[in-house]
């Protein structure tokens, strides 16, 4: 199944490959131009709001000792978007200078991009399913309704 | 317990409070669940309203247990 083309010639991990990097791209992909944006506009929405919130800090991916942050190995789920404000916020990080953790805005802003990470995975996987197996999502839509 | 019920929402209710943010969230959260879900936009828009009540219903709820847990005992 991996890789093949169905439904129309688009392939499954293309598609789960592009919501990866883009969220929302892999239902363009596959001819979903509606759901694409609207996933696009909520999960870009949530990190950009995590990190005004935050006040920019919130996107580091280590913490002051050295280890990798927890936090943003989640918000690495919403892949692209986190990838390019990463830089920016550490940028910010470094000239906040001493103690960033110690803010509850900040920790609400974490929790926004986080959030914005899981929900892209689930945008992911929708966007493979749809096209890997079908018939199989109609089913289960079927059975949500009745 | 009843000052404990008053204290625990005049604190939700504060402005100053940043569970306000909570809010916008879980709304978002909502809507992209229930967008995975359905495909017509009035079933999403519908279930994810029932989605964002329950669960912040419930949230609110287990949050007035846990601070009357820790203020009465």
């Amino acid at each position: 199944m991996n890789g093949q083309n169905l439904a129309g010639g688009a392939s499954p991990v293309a598609a789960l490959v592009l919501a990866w990097a883009i969220p929302g791209a892999g239902h363009v992909y596959a001819g979903r131009w509606g759901k694409g944006l609207l996933f696009f506009g909520c999960i870009v929405g949530l990190l950009v709001a995590g990190m005004l919130i935050g006040g920019g800090t919130v996107i580091i991916h280590r913490d002051t000792q050295g280890h990798i942050e927890l936090w943003w190995m989640a918000q690495m789920g919403a892949g692209g978007p986190t990838v390019a404000l990463t830089p920016i916020s550490e940028y910010l990080a470094a000239r906040a200078g001493g103690d960033i953790y110690a803010n509850r805005y900040r920790e609400v802003g974490t929790l926004y991009a986080a959030v914005a990470g899981f929900l892209n995975v689930l945008v992911m996987m929708d966007a493979y399913v749809k096209l890997a197996y079908p018939h199989r999502r109609r089913d289960d839509e079927e059975k949500e309704d009745s | 317990m009843g000052d404990a019920l008053l204290n625990f929402f005049s604190h939700l209710l504060s402005l100053s409070n940043p569970f306000w943010l909570y809010y916008p969230l879980c709304a978002v959260a909502a809507v992209v669940y229930k967008a995975t879900k359905f495909d017509d936009p009035k079933k999403i828009a519908k279930s994810a309203l029932h989605f964002f009540l329950s669960v912040t219903a419930g949230m609110i709820v287990l949050a007035a247990v846990f601070y009357i847990l820790n203020r009465v005992f």
